[in-house]
């Protein structure tokens, strides 16, 4: 029955996550800004806007001023992630094609990375008592999710084995709207469970912070 | 060149709990606020209409929006604020101080923190609460620093700057800003100053220059068909070391043979609404700027030695007024860059050996750093205002990376705290810079500490003492101009005959 149902309830959670998004970035453009708030020295023109837009979002830069050490934990958490990302794109192939041989090689580093970053950011938040003073709980389970993420995925793949063709089929089916039951186990069902709790929570938390950059007035503004 | 002292914090000081507890504004009195529109005392339904009126605020301003929503609590603002490294206090550093508003925003407009408020830091708005708005968004300078080291880039100063409307609008305005905007909007300045009173200022300073350099340097007020106007903040027509630099501008202008003229309706280049977060009332004060370049008939609008002023001027103009296109450049100016000008066109000539045994160093205004642009390249807000201290001055020396350009502390006196009830605070705030200063003090013997800002120049003449530095000289960058300017008749000029020449 739960293997039934679990299906529907990823297309619906994902369906949820997107629109939620959408509905977020929609609000986000359609709110005025009656005066210019650039950060300056701002670039001059759109395309420097679009450099200072994108070392933010794919190098940190602000962060790097900020802090090496988060920079860095940063920089692992979120290239591990999209390595491991990359990865689970298996799932998405009927066959495996010969070109995604060579980026499965990468799941191991991939997940030491985001491990790492994880532990460093989460120290950090434990250990500094300015970051203490500032974090709520939700800012430690989101660590906690995440972290629950990925070791219950490298579990799966290492010590855990579990149908992994059959768990591709299960996630196209919720993908296309042709319903499958997942594998029965445990170790997958803990790991798909928390994945979606983190699609769910995420168009609703600080989660949706990378989105956020394109939009900020600060960046998105050209200095006259 | 070599700085000294990489890293003003090597260690970060440990938070003291509600350590700046005691350092609250007077409250506005009553007339005050009303005379602006804002109820005269805290209103009986004030928890509904702060709720409302925060509602509003985020839906009329996509950074807050934004912000709202973007922040992670990274905590890489944590140790950026003036304000946090002189108190301790954490409600003083910037995500803390986001978080007072924040947390108030999720609990009454978002889902999750209507629903599970412990879980995500969601926080009722109580008296407390709101007492804590009114201390701690009146402990920010709005100076921007923490949204340089933004991975989000994330503007406190937007947050404060709502806070402090929101406070305004249920009766709990901030005395020393709100008199400040209401006499600006009646008498065309901060001060308050008559157009009698100013002209008579302006004369006696005419008296002064003739006196002191043999040269009539006039200081035209209200004259029409003019090229420039210059608006400067108040503060330039009296307070010391201000008023030097408002004689520098005068001898610059004159030596070059510029035709210029201040105004009487806009004898004010600060604009306090925008520390006070009232798009209107900035409106309103941008607008006798306009009014003036209008009446005078100038083509050129020049802005003084003002930090926020120039962030208004320079960035804010044209969405608070609309069309400058009978501006010959088509925007304001900033007095540095024209001085610049002049001084690459051969119009005027600096002898840095008149300043001899000056060893300046120069201290980044916030709102000019982090504001807006000057002159046409992308750090001419860093670059035109050290050109001019370096052709004026026989020694110049940078202070610690991490305390100039887009890294500068504030004075610790910007973003309306400038009062005397707040000199505490300002004096812890003011710590940053100090440290940058006493280093440069005893290593490199500066004696010169060069703003072109007139908060930060009241600011640091008041608090330097404090720090140990009361032997610094805290100066106006155009008082260092003028007094290296080689004053001569611009040849062929007969209204200048009376000029001896060098």
């Amino acid at each position: 029955m739960a293997g039934r149902l679990a299906g529907p309830l990823f297309t619906l959670v994902i369906a949820w996550s997107l629109g939620a998004l959408l509905w977020r970035m929609v609000r986000w453009v359609r709110t005025p800004q009656p005066v210019p708030v650039p950060l300056t020295p701002a670039p001059r023109t759109r395309a420097g806007v679009l450099a200072r837009l994108g070392a933010e979002l794919f190098a940190f830069r602000s962060l790097f001023r900020a802090s090496r050490i988060t920079w860095a934990a940063s920089l692992a958490l979120h290239y591990g992630l999209l390595g491991i990302l990359l990865v689970h794109a298996r799932f998405l192939m009927p066959v495996l094609p010969t070109w995604m041989v060579p980026v499965l090689q990468i799941s191991g580093w991939a997940t030491l990375l985001t491990l790492t970053g994880i532990a460093v950011l989460a120290a950090r938040r434990m250990l500094i008592d300015r970051l203490r003073w500032i974090s709520v709980p939700s800012d430690h389970l989101h660590l906690v999710l995440l972290a629950t993420i990925v070791l219950g995925g490298a579990a799966l793949k290492r010590w855990w084995p579990t149908d992994l063709y059959a768990t591709g089929v299960f996630l196209r089916g919720a993908l296309t709207l042709d319903w499958q039951p997942p594998p029965m186990h445990a170790g997958l069902w803990l790991h798909l469970g928390s994945v979606l709790l983190l699609i769910a929570v995420f168009p609703i938390s600080k989660l949706v912070h990378g989105l956020a950059i394109p939009f900020t007035p600060t960046w998105n503004t050209r200095g006259r | 060149m070599k700085r000294p002292m990489k890293r003003l914090y090597p260690i970060i000081p440990l938070i003291e709990e509600r350590a700046a507890r005691d350092q609250v504004p007077h409250r506005a009195d009553a007339p005050t606020s009303e005379a602006l529109g804002y109820p005269g005392e805290l209103v009986e339904d004030w928890q509904a209409r702060a709720i409302e009126r925060l509602g509003e605020r985020v839906a009329g301003s996509r950074a807050l929006r934004v912000f709202m929503d973007s922040c992670t609590r990274c905590g890489a603002c944590t140790d950026k604020c003036h304000y946090f490294l002189g108190t301790h206090d954490p409600n003083n550093m910037p995500v803390a101080r986001q978080e007072l508003l924040r947390a108030v925003w999720r609990r009454y407009h978002t889902w999750s923190g209507r629903w599970f408020p412990w879980l995500v830091g969601a926080r009722d708005l109580t008296r407390e609460r709101l007492d804590d708005w009114y201390r701690y968004f009146h402990q920010c300078s709005e100076c921007r620093r923490c949204a340089v080291f933004c991975p989000q880039g994330i503007d406190t100063s937007e947050v404060s700057m709502a806070g402090r409307d929101i406070l305004a609008t249920v009766g709990l305005g901030q005395r020393y800003g709100q008199t400040i905007v209401e006499k600006a909007g009646r008498l065309g300045n901060n001060l308050g100053l008559k157009r009698p009173a100013l002209a008579d200022v302006l004369e006696s300073l005419e008296e002064d220059i003739l006196e002191e350099t043999g040269v009539a340097v006039r200081l035209p007020l209200d004259r029409t068909g003019c090229e420039i106007l210059v608006v400067t903040p108040s503060a330039d027509f009296f307070a010391e070391p201000h008023v030097d630099g408002l004689i520098g501008y005068a001898k610059v202008l004159h030596a070059a043979g510029v035709s210029w003229t201040f105004s009487s309706h806009a004898s004010e280049a600060a604009n306090f609404g925008l520390f006070a977060g009232n798009l209107e009332q900035e409106r309103q004060l941008a607008e006798r700027l306009m009014t003036a370049v209008i009446t005078l008939g100038v083509s050129r609008l020049v802005i003084g030695e003002c930090g926020h002023a120039w962030r208004v001027a320079g960035a804010r103009l044209p969405a608070l007024v609309g069309d400058l296109s009978m501006l010959a450049k088509g925007r304001a100016e900033h007095l540095c860059e024209l001085t610049v000008e002049l001084l690459q066109a051969g119009r005027i000539r600096l002898d840095p050996a008149r300043n001899a045994g000056v060893v300046a160093t120069y201290h980044d205004s916030c709102n000019v750093a982090r504001g807006a642009m000057m002159g046409e390249r992308a750090d001419g807000a860093f670059e035109l205002p050290r050109r001019l201290l370096r052709a004026a001055v026989p020694e110049f020396v940078e202070m610690a990376e991490s305390s100039t350009r887009r890294q500068t502390f504030c004075c610790g006196g910007g973003g309306g705290l400038l009062s005397d009830e707040l000199l505490p605070l300002r004096v812890q705030g003011a710590e940053p810079r100090a440290r940058a200063l006493r280093s440069v003090v005893d290593e490199r013997a500066v004696t010169h500490l060069v703003a072109i800002c007139a908060i930060c120049k009241t600011q640091f003449g008041s608090v330097l003492p404090a720090h140990q530095l009361g032997q610094v000289q805290v100066t106006s960058l155009h008082a260092l101009v003028g007094d290296a300017l080689v004053l001569a008749v611009p040849p062929g000029d007969p209204d200048r005959h009376e000029a001896p020449v060098t």
